[in-house]
């Protein structure tokens, strides 16, 4: 399989991580959290388009934004219930609260959906690009024959279409600067007559509802079990960090370098090895910490 | 003087007499013919109260790290690991997969907790200075790099299955089923206390002082002299050198080390027990975590009587640490032990 | 003979300068008061001179060495000690072990002897406490010694941090607004108390704003603007200096 391949599997990865970092890294960014349920965040969203999708005569798409739809209603209700009464006890005790709900909820979606995977039920047509010359350097291809499935366009076709619509939110909305006012400075936006706490509801739902479309595709990709999004959630908080925590863009860009790292690590390591591409990315992430916490686009100075 | 006043006394005397005392009546029971019986029911009392005079000695260093230095730790099952797989990998004579070098157990215990001191060492020099939620970031991290290579690199950690064939001494010398469990409890629980001894030494003297005043506001404590650095890498290496202590001994008591004892559950087990408790108080903490073993053991006993599946009690056992962590958080962050003002959680 | 000095400190924070070019010398047993408006910089001279920042340009020197970064907790064991502007106190700690914690040489402090509780160690620490009493005694705190300083008012705190201070034993005190947010009747105890380590031989460096005490308390006031030194003399003349009137008129209060 040629680099060209892998860094397309990566690319594909990078786009479902990227539309789940930009939630988790704005949740970061203004409620000061860091959201380690998020992955269940995905999984239920995933669960939710599957039911909807199964269940009820809808198309997929359709399905897909009844899931984005959960998701944001999902985030918002558990934040309200558990994370907006101890805003003020520090980022701690924030984070400890998430592993917690994170497990709680892990858990119950496993007693109540069982052990078994599920699938989304879709009809994907490969393109296959064989024509291409192998360009080989010594033992690797660098580029070779590759594929990529409808399914896999879908995939990146939407990240960019959030990024855009994230992207118009942030410059062009009252509520996407004023997002963006709190993430810089929350006193600051305060007095400026900022409705904090409407911001940080309306982030939740922001964060959910990419949660959601985040799960779904990540389902198509692989399945639907209990611990569908918990398996993505270092990668996610990776992205959001390499990236500069608090950053959207820093987070897409981030999550896109975390996907490639990811594809090509499991490209060169020998067989059977292939567990250490996290443990890879993970050693990136702490890296990143040690050396520019405030990650690539450096926005986030957080002093300790 | 107050009763608040800790004069280098007390209880750290107790649990070293009560320590030593547990360990030689257990000695006794492994070096001569001495036998106990044991019904049938109590086994799992036993067996899970091995696991948790082990975990207690997790939860002791924990609390040196985090209740009294504040340092947020959430890789501690890293050092467990890597003192188990240290221990074993030294001490295996037949190991299926992997490395068993078959040297003498002590020296294998030993080297065990000195390699999880130094993993200790390399994570504190590195990532001290971090903010806490960061910090538990890079340790969570650290652990699962750590599980990763465990499992991937097979030929040296023998992959899944892990390695086999790690001498067992107590089982060794006591052969009756009984005697060997309940002398395993007391040589263990008596490591145990004696640990809780020297942890509550440390933190009644005034070392334990700076320690506090470190968790209080470091700048102000580096104002008046203190090392803080030197004193927060101390207090991480020895945390770090008490959890590769119980993963030696955990290794020569379960014969066998294999990734699936080393999991996050490990971490948040232990952290859990520790919130609950009363973190900064070392019986606490210790008390907290037998609450949530208690919890473990219940639903061992629930297993055998219902006809619910063990993974689904599994699933809602954790549901229901997960929701004890929240609550905890939330409703008495100081845990139930724990003194709120000591912790600056009265609000 | 100058026993603390800073030289051409130069201490810029993304593009502000906070400290543009300050020199300043103390010699032994002065008792030196710091002015100035708002944003001058005093505290920020205080950071760079207790080793809390590290100046991007200049040097300090303390008692013959040059000292400049050196970590704080470098400094305060070779008697350079200070107070925090915003009280910083060890909130979770009672007011008994805010000040024992500061006694300096513990043998109770390291590992080996805190785990055998040595003698030293016991010995040690029963003179500490005898000298934390006392110390809580003379500030009239030994009624809280108890209490978490959390507790603590305003002005109890102020006390706390000055009680905690002497445990060093400092040669150079740099007390930072330590009449800030108390009562007139505690402000002139405090002052007392400072008058008197001063008159035993201590330096004293104190930034306030409350000018009235501070005044009649000090030999000399330097008074900063837009972090440089703009006047440094007696305090008569130096508050009747025009330039010293305008700094606070223009630059407001």
């Amino acid at each position: 399989m040629g680099l060209l391949q892998n860094i397309i599997f990566g690319v594909i990865t990078g786009s479902y991580i990227a539309i789940a970092a930009i939630g988790f890294t704005l949740i970061y960014g203004i409620v000061n959290m860091i959201n380690f349920a998020y992955g269940e965040y995905l999984t239920l969203g995933a669960f939710i388009g599957l039911f909807a999708a199964t269940a009820l005569p809808i198309p997929l798409p359709v399905a897909v934004l009844v899931a984005m739809a959960g998701g944001g209603l999902v985030s918002i209700v558990l934040a309200r219930a558990f994370f907006t009464p101890i805003n003020q006890t520090g980022p701690v005790p924030l984070l400890l609260t998430s592993i917690g709900l994170g497990i709680a909820l892990r858990n119950a979606i496993r007693l109540v959906a069982g052990r078994q995977a599920r699938y989304y039920d879709t009809e994907a047509t490969t393109f296959r690009f064989d024509a291409i010359p192998d360009l080989s350097v010594g033992s690797v291809d660098l580029l070779g024959g590759f594929f990529v499935t409808s399914e896999q366009l879908i995939v990146v076709g939407s990240a960019v279409v959030v990024f855009i619509a994230i992207h118009g939110l942030l410059t062009r909305t009252d509520v996407g600067i004023a997002m963006r006012a709190m993430g810089d400075n929350e006193s600051l936006a305060r007095v400026r007559g900022v409705d904090t706490q409407l911001i940080r509801d309306s982030v939740w739902i922001l964060a959910g509802v990419l949660a959601g479309l985040s799960g779904v595709l990540l389902a198509i990709q692989t399945n639907v079990n209990a611990t569908t999004g918990f398996s993505e959630i270092l990668q996610i908080l990776s992205a959001a960090i390499l990236g500069g925590a608090g950053s959207p863009y820093g987070a897409i860009l981030g999550a896109y370098l975390i996907g490639i790292i990811l594809a090509l690590s499991t490209a060169f390591l020998p067989s059977g090895m292939g567990g250490l591409s996290s443990a890879i990315a993970f050693a990136i992430l702490i890296l990143v910490l040690l050396v520019k916490p405030s990650g690539i686009t450096g926005t986030e100075v957080r002093e300790a | 003087m107050s009763a608040l006043d800790r004069i280098p006394s007390g209880n750290g005397d107790l649990a070293l007499l009560a320590g030593v005392f547990c360990f030689l009546i257990g000695g006794l029971f492994v070096l001569t013919p001495l036998q106990v019986q044991l019904p049938n029911m109590f086994y799992v009392f036993v067996e899970v109260g091995i696991l948790f005079v082990i975990y207690g000695l997790l939860v002791l260093g924990l609390d040196l790290q985090y209740g009294h230095t504040g340092l947020v730790n959430f890789g501690h099952v890293a050092f467990f690991a890597v003192g188990a797989y240290g221990t074993a990998m030294l001490s295996a004579q037949d190991t299926f997969v992997g490395i068993g070098l078959g040297y003498p157990w002590p020296l294998a215990l030993g080297v065990g907790v000195v390699a999880a001191a130094v993993v200790g060492l390399g994570v504190s020099a590195t990532s001290i200075r971090l903010r806490g939620d960061f910090l538990a970031i890079v340790t969570l991290a650290t652990a699962e790099i750590l599980h990763s290579i465990f499992v991937n690199f097979e030929g040296v950690f023998g992959g899944n299955v892990g390695i086999l064939g790690v001498p067992r001494p107590i089982a060794a010398l006591v052969s009756q089923a009984d005697t060997r469990l309940i002398a395993t409890l007391l040589v263990l629980g008596g490591i145990t206390l004696v640990g809780l001894a020297g942890v509550t030494r440390l933190t009644s003297a005034p070392y334990g002082r700076v320690l506090r005043a470190i968790r209080a506001d470091e700048l102000v404590t580096r104002s008046v002299g203190k090392s803080t650095v030197t004193y927060k890498t101390q207090a991480f290496v020895y945390g770090a050198a008490l959890a590769g202590l119980a993963g030696g001994l955990f290794a020569l008591y379960n014969g066998a080390v294999a990734p699936g004892f080393f999991t996050i559950q490990v971490t948040v087990t232990v952290w859990i027990g520790m919130l609950l408790g009363g973190a900064a108080n070392h019986r606490a903490v210790l008390a907290g975590l037998s609450i949530i073993m208690g919890i473990r053991l219940v639903s061992r006993f629930a297993l055998t009587v219902t006809p619910v599946p063990s993974d689904v009690f599994a699933s809602i056992r954790l549901v229901v640490v997960g929701l004890i962590l929240v609550a905890v958080i939330r409703y008495r962050p100081a845990g139930i032990w724990g003194d709120a003002q000591e912790l600056g959680v009265d609000r | 003979m100058s026993l603390l000095s800073a030289d051409g400190i130069v201490k810029e924070f993304g593009g502000l300068r906070a400290i543009d070019g300050l020199s300043v010398s103390i010699d032994a047993g002065e008792l030196v008061g710091v002015i100035g408006p708002n944003g001058a910089g005093k505290s920020t001279m205080f950071n760079c001179i207790s080793g809390v920042i590290t100046p991007d340009e200049g040097t300090v020197t303390y008692d013959g060495t040059e000292v400049t970064g050196d970590p704080p907790e470098t400094l305060a064991r070779r008697g350079l000690v200070r107070t925090f502007q915003a009280t910083r106190e060890l909130e979770t700690m009672t007011v008994r072990d805010n000040v024992r914690l500061a006694a300096p040489d513990q043998p109770g402090e390291r590992t080996v002897s805190a785990l055998l509780r040595t003698d030293s160690m016991q010995a040690t620490e029963r003179s500490v406490r005898t000298r934390a009493d006392e110390l809580l005694e003379t500030f009239e705190l030994d009624h809280l010694a108890d209490e978490y300083s959390g507790n603590l008012s305003g002005g109890q705190r102020k006390l706390l941090e000055l009680a905690r201070t002497l445990m060093l034993e400092p040669d150079v005190l740099m007390l930072d607004e330590p009449f800030a947010g108390v009562n007139p009747t505690l402000t002139d105890e405090i002052a007392e108390h400072i008058r008197e380590l001063n008159e035993n031989g201590m330096t004293v460096v104190i930034i306030e704003h409350e000018l009235e005490t501070l005044t009649e308390l000090v030999d000399r006031l330097v008074v900063l603007q837009q972090g440089r030194v703009l006047v440094d003399g007696e305090p008569e003349d130096v508050l009747s200096d025009e330039r010293v009137i305008e700094a606070y008129l223009g630059g407001g209060v």
